[in-house]
This record gives C-alpha cells, sequence and structure tokens, in this order.
C-alpha cells in the first residue's frame, strides 16, 4: 500500500467514524443505532489494519482484526440481545434534547474539537494526527449522547460510543498502542457491556422500563 | 471495646461450632468445600515453603534479581531481594507454611466461600513479593495487592456487621496510609532521580534535608500505620478479632511486620543515616505505641483484640530498637546500635512465631466453642490439652520471661539502652533510661496480660455451657500449631541459629552500625566489648534439672508423710465453688484498670436495685464496663465528624438524576480542555 493510498483510506475511516456518530445522535430507534455502533466498529478497526498493512507488521493487523469482532460484531450482538428485550413500544429512544438541538449541539462539538486539538495537530503534522479531531469529536459527541439519552440502553450506546472515540484517539496521536494495554481495555468494555446489560434486564424487570430519570428515589 | 459481664457470643453460626451443626455442614460440604480448602491450604503452604527456601538462599547466597520488563508499562516489574528482603520473605514464607497447614482444617470447618480460599494464597503471594520489590513502582504494586488481599480476606464473613464495620476501617486506614506511602516514595524517587532502591541509596546524599524530612514523616506515617503504631493502630484491634483466625495469624505475624521493614528499608537504609530527632521520633512513637498497646490489652476481654493489641505492643518495643539504633549510631556509639538492631530483627522474628501461634491457639478455641470472650471462657486445659499447651506457649513468649520467644528479641533491646553512653548528647543521655522504663513498664504489665489471657482463658473451670462442652481441635490445626509451637521453642532456646542470618542482614545496615561486629548469637549470647552475656538453652537445662531435683526430693520425702485422706473441698463456707466465684478476665484487670484510669478512660457504672419492701435488701447489682480506645474517640471521633460534614454539604449537588452527574462530568471535560488550550 502506497502513502497516498494510506491517506486516502485513514481519512475515508474517519469520516466514516465520525459520520456514524452523528448519525447515531440522528436515529432514534435502537435497533438502527446498535447497527450504527456495529459499522462504527468497522471503521474504528480499519485505523489499526491499514496501518499494520502499510508498515507490514503483523501486530497492528491483530489488533484491527480484534476490534474488528469485538466492536463490530460481540458487543453489538450483545446489546441487539438486550434491545430485543424491551417492549416494542419502548424501543424508541426519547433523548432529553429535540432532534434538531442535539444536531446543532453535535455540529458546535465538532468545531470545538477540531479547534482544541490543533495544538496536538501542530507537534506533528502527519495525515494520522490531522485526523485526531474525527476521533477527538466522537468522543465529545458521546459524553453528549450519555448526557442526553433516557434509556438505560442509549447510555450504553453512549458508553461503547466514547470508548470506540477513546480507541480511535489513541491510535491516530501514539501511532497505536501496545497491544496488552488494548486487550485489557477491550476486556474491560466487554465486561462493562455485559453488566449494563444485565443491569438494564434488571431494571426492566423491576421497574417496568428503564427511564434512568426514575432511578433519582434511590439516591437515599 | 465492650468489656460487660453479659457478655455476648461472637455470631449467630460460630455460636454451637463444635457440636453437631460443623458434623453436618462438614457432611453436607465435605466433597467440594474439603476439596477447595485442601487446595487453598496447600497452595499457601507450598507459596510459603518457596519463600522460605528463596528468603534463605538470597540470605546466604548472592541475592536474586528478577526483571520483568513488559508486566508493567513504561517501567517494567523489578525483584532485587537482599538479605533484609529475605529475612522478610523466609519470616512470611515460614508463617505461611504453618498457616496454610492449619487452614485445611479450619477453612472445612468453617466452610470459607471459593473467594476467601483464592485470597488465602493471593495475600501470601503478594505480602512475600513486597520485601522483594526493587523499585518503587514494584513495591507499590506489591503493596497495594497486598492491602486487597487482606480486605478481602478480613471480609471473609461479611454478612456479620461487626466484619463490615471493621472491614471499612481496615480499608480507609490502609488506604490512607498507601497515600502517604505513595506520596513519600514518589517525592524521594523524584528528588534521587532514579526508580530503584539501590540507586537511591547512593543518590540519597543529594536530596535536600527538607525532602527528607518530609519523606521520613510521611513514610513513618504511612508504614506505622501498617504495623499498628500510634495514633494509627485503630484498625488493628478491629481487623485482628474479626478475620478468621489463620488470616489473623498472617496479618499480625507477617504483613504487620512489613510496616517495619518499610521503615528500616527506606528510613534507615536508603535516607539514613539522619539527625539526631529521627531517632528519637522513632523511639517516641514505639514507646507511647508499646505502653498503650499493652495496657489497653490488659483490660481487653476479648482473645484476639487482646492478641490484636499486644501486637501494637510488640511493634512498638521493635520501634523503639531501631529509633535507638539510629539514635546510637548518630551519636558515634555504632557498636551498641547495632546491638538494638539485632534486637529488633530477633524480636520480629520471635514475635512472628509466638503470635502466629496465639492467633492459631485463638482460632481453635473459637472453632470449638464459638467464644472469645475471655470471661465465657476457662477450664479448656481438662478438655483440649494440645490447644492449651500451644497457647501456653505462646503467652510464654508474648510475656516476654527466659524461655519464651520474645525474650531474647527484649533482652538484647534492654542491653543496647542500658549500655548507651551516657556522656555526649544530653539528648541520648536523657532518652535512653527513658525508654528502659517503658519497655521494663511494657513487659510487665505484658505478662500480667498473658496471665489473664493463659489463666482466666484456659485454667480453672469453664464459665458458659459453650466452654464446658469445647472439644480438642482437629489433627491438621494441631500440626500447624505444633510447626508453629517448635519454631517458637527453637528461637526461645537456641536464639543462636538466628546469628548467620541476623550478621548477613546487619551487612546491609551501614546507617545504624551494621558495619561493626554485632553481638555473638550462638549457644551463649555475648555482646561485643560489654559484660552482659546471657544463654537460654543454659537457663533450660538448670530449670529442667531444677524441675527434677525438686521432684526427686518430693518423691524421698514422701514416706514420711502421713497417707491421704479424701474430704470435702473447702468452699469458704459456700454450699459448693461455683464457676462464678472465679476471677474473670474483667475481674483480673480491674486494679490495673484503676490505676490507669487517666489512660484507659474506662466508662464504668454500678446499679444497685433494692426491694420494693425494704431499702436495706438488694435484689440486684449490675456491674457494667466498657473500655474504649481513648485515642479513638478522642482523634478519630472529631475527624470523623468533620469528613461527614463536609460529605453533607457536597451531597446538596447531588440530586440523584444521572442526568445531571453525566453533565456535570461533560462539562468538567469541556472546561479542561478549554483551559488547557
Amino acid at each position: 500500500m502506497s502513502d497516498t493510498t494510506y491517506t486516502g483510506v485513514l481519512d475515508l475511516a474517519a469520516g466514516a467514524f465520525l459520520l456514524v456518530a452523528v448519525l447515531i445522535v440522528w436515529r432514534r430507534d435502537l435497533r438502527a443505532t446498535v447497527r450504527l455502533l456495529a459499522w462504527q466498529g468497522a471503521a474504528l478497526a480499519v485505523l489499526p489494519f491499514s496501518e499494520g498493512v502499510l508498515r507490514h507488521e503483523a501486530a497492528p493487523i491483530v489488533v484491527g482484526l480484534a476490534i474488528l469482532v469485538l466492536r463490530g460484531g460481540v458487543l453489538p450482538v450483545l446489546l441487539g440481545r438486550a434491545v430485543s428485550t424491551e417492549p416494542r413500544e419502548r424501543r424508541e429512544s426519547a433523548p432529553l434534547v429535540n432532534t434538531t438541538a442535539s444536531l446543532l449541539v453535535v455540529a458546535a462539538l465538532t468545531v470545538l474539537a477540531y479547534a482544541v486539538t490543533r495544538p496536538i495537530i501542530a507537534l506533528s503534522p502527519t495525515p494520522t494526527t490531522r485526523a485526531v479531531p474525527a476521533a477527538f469529536a466522537v468522543i465529545l459527541i458521546a459524553v453528549f449522547v450519555l448526557v442526553s439519552r433516557r434509556r438505560a440502553l442509549s447510555q450504553a450506546v453512549g458508553f461503547l460510543m466514547l470508548d470506540n472515540g477513546i480507541t480511535a484517539t489513541a491510535f491516530l496521536i501514539a501511532a497505536g498502542v501496545p497491544l496488552i494495554v488494548e486487550l485489557g481495555a477491550s476486556l474491560d468494555i466487554l465486561f462493562a457491556v455485559i453488566v449494563l446489560g444485565l443491569l438494564a434486564g434488571h431494571m426492566q424487570h423491576t421497574f417496568g422500563g428503564t427511564d434512568l430519570d426514575q432511578l433519582r428515589e434511590l439516591r437515599d | 471495646m465492650s468489656t460487660t459481664t453479659d457478655a455476648r457470643p461472637v455470631g449467630p453460626h460460630e455460636t454451637d461450632g463444635g457440636g453437631a451443626d460443623a458434623h453436618g455442614a462438614a457432611a453436607h460440604g465435605a466433597s467440594s468445600a474439603g476439596y477447595g480448602a485442601l487446595v487453598s491450604g496447600a497452595s499457601t503452604a507450598a507459596l510459603g515453603a518457596a519463600g522460605l527456601v528463596l528468603g534463605l538462599s538470597s540470605i546466604f547466597g548472592g541475592g536474586l534479581h528478577v526483571r520483568i520488563g513488559w508486566l508493567l508499562p513504561l517501567v517494567g516489574i523489578r525483584f532485587d531481594v537482599d538479605p533484609l528482603g529475605g529475612l522478610l520473605i523466609a519470616l512470611t514464607g515460614a508463617v505461611a507454611v504453618v498457616v496454610g497447614v492449619y487452614a485445611v482444617g479450619y477453612a472445612r470447618h468453617e466452610s470459607w466461600s471459593v473467594l476467601t480460599l483464592v485470597m488465602l494464597p493471593t495475600f501470601v503471594a503478594a505480602m512475600l513479593l513486597v520485601p522483594a520489590a526493587g523499585t518503587v513502582t514494584t513495591f507499590l504494586l506489591c503493596w497495594e495487592l497486598m492491602a486487597a488481599a487482606s480486605l478481602a480476606l478480613v471480609l471473609a464473613d461479611h454478612r456479620r456487621a461487626a466484619v463490615r464495620s471493621a472491614g471499612i476501617v481496615y480499608a480507609v486506614m490502609t488506604q490512607l496510609g498507601f497515600v502517604a506511602i505513595l506520596v513519600a516514595l514518589v517525592v524521594l524517587a523524584g528528588a534521587g532521580g532514579a526508580d530503584d532502591f539501590a540507586t537511591l541509596g547512593t543518590h540519597a546524599g543529594v536530596v535536600s534535608s527538607g525532602t527528607r524530612t518530609a519523606v521520613f514523616l510521611l513514610t513513618v506515617i504511612g508504614f506505622g500505620s501498617k504495623a499498628g503504631l500510634l495514633p494509627l493502630h485503630a484498625w488493628l484491634p478491629r481487623a485482628h478479632p474479626e478475620a478468621p483466625s489463620p488470616v489473623s495469624a498472617l496479618m499480625s505475624a507477617s504483613m504487620v511486620t512489613m510496616g517495619i521493614y518499610g521503615i528500616i528499608r527506606i528510613d534507615l537504609q536508603i535516607l539514613g543515616p539522619g539527625p539526631t530527632w529521627w531517632g528519637l521520633t522513632l523511639m517516641a512513637v514505639g514507646a507511647v505505641s508499646a505502653v498503650f498497646g499493652v495496657l489497653q490489652a490488659s483490660v481487653a476481654t476479648d482473645l484476639k483484640r487482646l492478641l490484636a493489641y499486644s501486637t501494637t505492643e510488640n511493634m512498638g518495643l521493635v520501634t523503639v530498637a531501631l529509633g535507638a539504633a539510629a539514635l546510637l549510631s548518630a551519636s558515634g556509639a555504632a557498636t551498641i546500635a547495632a546491638i538494638a538492631i539485632t534486637g529488633a530483627l530477633v524480636h520480629l522474628v520471635g514475635h512472628a512465631a509466638f503470635k502466629a501461634l496465639g492467633f492459631l491457639a485463638a482460632g481453635s478455641v473459637l472453632a470449638s466453642t464459638g467464644l472469645r470472650d475471655l470471661d465465657r471462657l476457662g477450664g479448656l486445659a481438662r478438655s483440649m490439652p494440645v490447644t492449651t499447651a500451644m497457647f501456653g506457649i505462646s503467652a510464654l513468649g508474648a510475656s516476654g520471661l527466659p524461655l519464651g520467644a520474645g525474650f531474647v528479641g527484649e533482652w538484647l533491646l534492654l542491653q543496647s539502652l542500658i549500655h548507651a553512653p551516657t556522656q555526649g548528647d544530653p539528648m541520648v543521655a536523657l532518652a535512653m533510661p527513658l525508654a528502659v522504663g517503658a519497655v521494663a513498664l511494657t513487659t510487665g504489665i505484658g505478662i500480667a496480660t498473658m496471665v489473664k489471657a493463659f489463666g482466666v482463658g484456659f485454667l480453672a473451670r469453664p464459665r458458659s455451657t459453650q466452654a464446658a462442652n469445647a472439644r480438642e481441635t482437629s489433627r491438621g490445626m494441631a500440626v500447624g500449631m505444633g510447626l508453629a509451637a517448635a519454631a517458637a521453642t527453637v528461637l526461645a532456646l537456641a536464639p543462636g541459629v538466628l546469628g548467620p542470618v541476623v550478621g548477613r542482614v546487619l551487612a546491609v545496615l551501614p546507617a545504624v552500625g551494621g558495619d561493626t561486629a554485632g553481638p555473638h548469637l550462638g549457644a551463649m549470647l555475648r555482646l561485643p566489648g560489654l559484660p552482659g552475656s546471657m544463654s537460654p538453652g543454659l537457663i533450660a537445662v538448670a530449670l529442667v534439672l531444677a524441675v527434677v531435683v525438686a521432684v526427686g526430693l518430693g518423691r524421698w520425702d514422701r514416706r514420711r508423710r502421713p497417707a491421704p485422706a479424701d474430704v470435702p473441698l473447702w468452699a469458704c463456707g459456700a454450699d459448693e465453688l461455683s464457676p462464678r466465684m472465679q476471677y474473670t478476665a474483667t475481674s483480673y484487670a480491674e486494679p490495673l484498670q484503676r490505676v490507669f484510669d487517666d489512660v484507659l478512660r474506662p466508662d464504668t457504672d454500678i446499679e444497685v436495685s433494692h426491694f420494693a419492701e425494704s431499702r436495706y435488701l438488694i435484689a440486684k447489682v449490675t456491674y457494667r464496663n466498657r473500655v474504649e480506645d481513648p485515642i479513638e474517640r478522642g482523634v478519630y471521633a472529631p475527624v470523623v465528624r468533620a469528613v461527614g460534614a463536609v460529605a453533607e454539604r457536597v451531597r446538596r449537588a447531588h440530586n440523584g438524576s444521572v442526568h445531571l452527574y453525566l453533565a456535570y462530568g461533560a462539562l468538567g471535560l469541556l472546561v479542561v480542555l478549554l483551559v488547557v488550550r
């Protein structure tokens, strides 16, 4: 793979990565959101994979494949299973902020991400670091999703998106993280999703819904 | 601490431990629980044996160096075992062997959960790694591993409220201590410009004196809290009694020792030699801990709580010895400093032997009767002779009398204090006699305490039905205790076995007189250049001879005596003697409690109720006596109240909405991003 092709692939993957995040904010159907999340995982996997192909190294390729399996396959399937246990009328995620306002906020956050990452790009302006703002914007968008969604499963989606963003930023800034760190983080995420799924199930069972605002009374 | 006369049994499921209950449990889970207990105990003992061999080989061999670069990103893991670390590893290993053998029977009896069974060997492994750590990072990692594993073990029986409360106290104190150690070591590593202890030791000269002082104070706080020194001892008398007995033994004999190891390694070896006030501080903290610990032990009625306070006492004595060594070495008396540090090391080893044995014997009593309260025990000598003998050996060691495992260390400490040069520094001339007084007071009250624990707990008549129905402990547990008793006896009679080990350790402690010839630990203990000498072996031989002669004389004299006759027992005019006429632990300690009223601050009330018909006839007298830890009441309670008040204020911002919390986080992130830019 030549450098130009690599840059093209990288930019395409980062763009897709960001686009999926915006789409997740736009779509309300939980099933569609989970499907989008799988696509985001795939886009994330392209980052280390293409780097491995460019440099003829095995480790990034292995990491890319592991990410593809975990974030493009296992986690969305686990979440999808949790979604299918919810009653049909509750599957629509009802955000606290309406869709139009959400998209405006996302636009503002993306601009902010580009603004705050400029010093990082200035440190070493390579094609890889130029893609950092996209990954950073995904982190901010994910935090927004966490803040603005009501249902526990939407929160899980936001959480996974946040982690995707963090992983992507790590790849782009540090040109990959040690394999052991990546494995540890992935294991964490897997457990977190399993726990979140279980908790959502329990909430559904106990309260008949997964609206987090109803948890307010549990404070004392 | 509650020492009410209407003492309660320890826990609902432990009350009838010895009877049909235990057999039912054993039969029920014999296949799975018994197998798990065997695996856990065996792996603990195997780890311990490996530690013992490794420790001894690194003392006498050339040391051990292991590097694992990939395990911890950026810095890696590094183990360098020198003779000092080797001594601690061997010590922990020996305790772990004993506890592992004992735990097989104990865990089966108490039907431990899988988590507890797994954590026991994990805890031992972590403790073996702490003294092996060669870098600051590795040390902190192993230290935290040890703390977390011990916390999980303390909470083994988490269904009881007392255990949970002890667990919280322990968790908070151990983490605060860890913070102090973390800050101190990070500052030290930063100022010394190195991560590994060996380089730090050579760079210590470039560290500014202010930094050295800060590191010294922080490490004394952090390691002191682990060693149970005042005023950070409060977790010890809570966590030790509530933890399962093999765990108490491990914690009290090994983990607490790691605190002392930290002080020796960081303050005496790497930072030392320090200014005079370092030694004085250590001596003061140690002396106060020793006296306070033994006083609290003397009025404790809970057997395991008594042993826990005795740990504070003994670690206090060791700290006095460390402080004396630092002080003497700073004032030029290196030979006597070597005696003090030898005393500290010997006492550390002796304490591990007798305290592990004490907790294991207390565990046997607990398993058999379900009681820890001395006021309800008694008469165990007849029903549990093996356990009684074991506790007797432990109590002899703890009382610091000759032929006990604690004697040699205390003798060496006293010798070093007495022979300190009186000319020169007036502080030294003043501190040494005061320390002699504190050590003597500690030993004296220590004897009373151990007489109480042994006499009230094991002799005389049983004071409750549980104590009356006690049965001898299982064979596996007896073997475990027997190993510890053998070690304690060898240390007591032939301290010379420690001679070569202590010599090697002293060589790596030049800051406290280690480069001079230490005291000669052989069959005869000789002090270099001083008139003192002593031989526990000869004392034992003399005692045996005296007993033989006395018995022989008695036999020889028997012919002249009239024939024995059976008569009713004299019961002071009453119908017959009842167990309620005996001394209890509370009444035995009452005079001591009255003498040290100002320090102990007991909360006593006597309530006399009369008959309605006549004021002159008494229907009932109720005596209630609570001895709380005055430091806990005076120092801890205000701190806890202040933290609570602040937390209440912070709580107003928490209205329970998850979204609000997430929004706080998001806002914080945005603010950080904008400010940092």
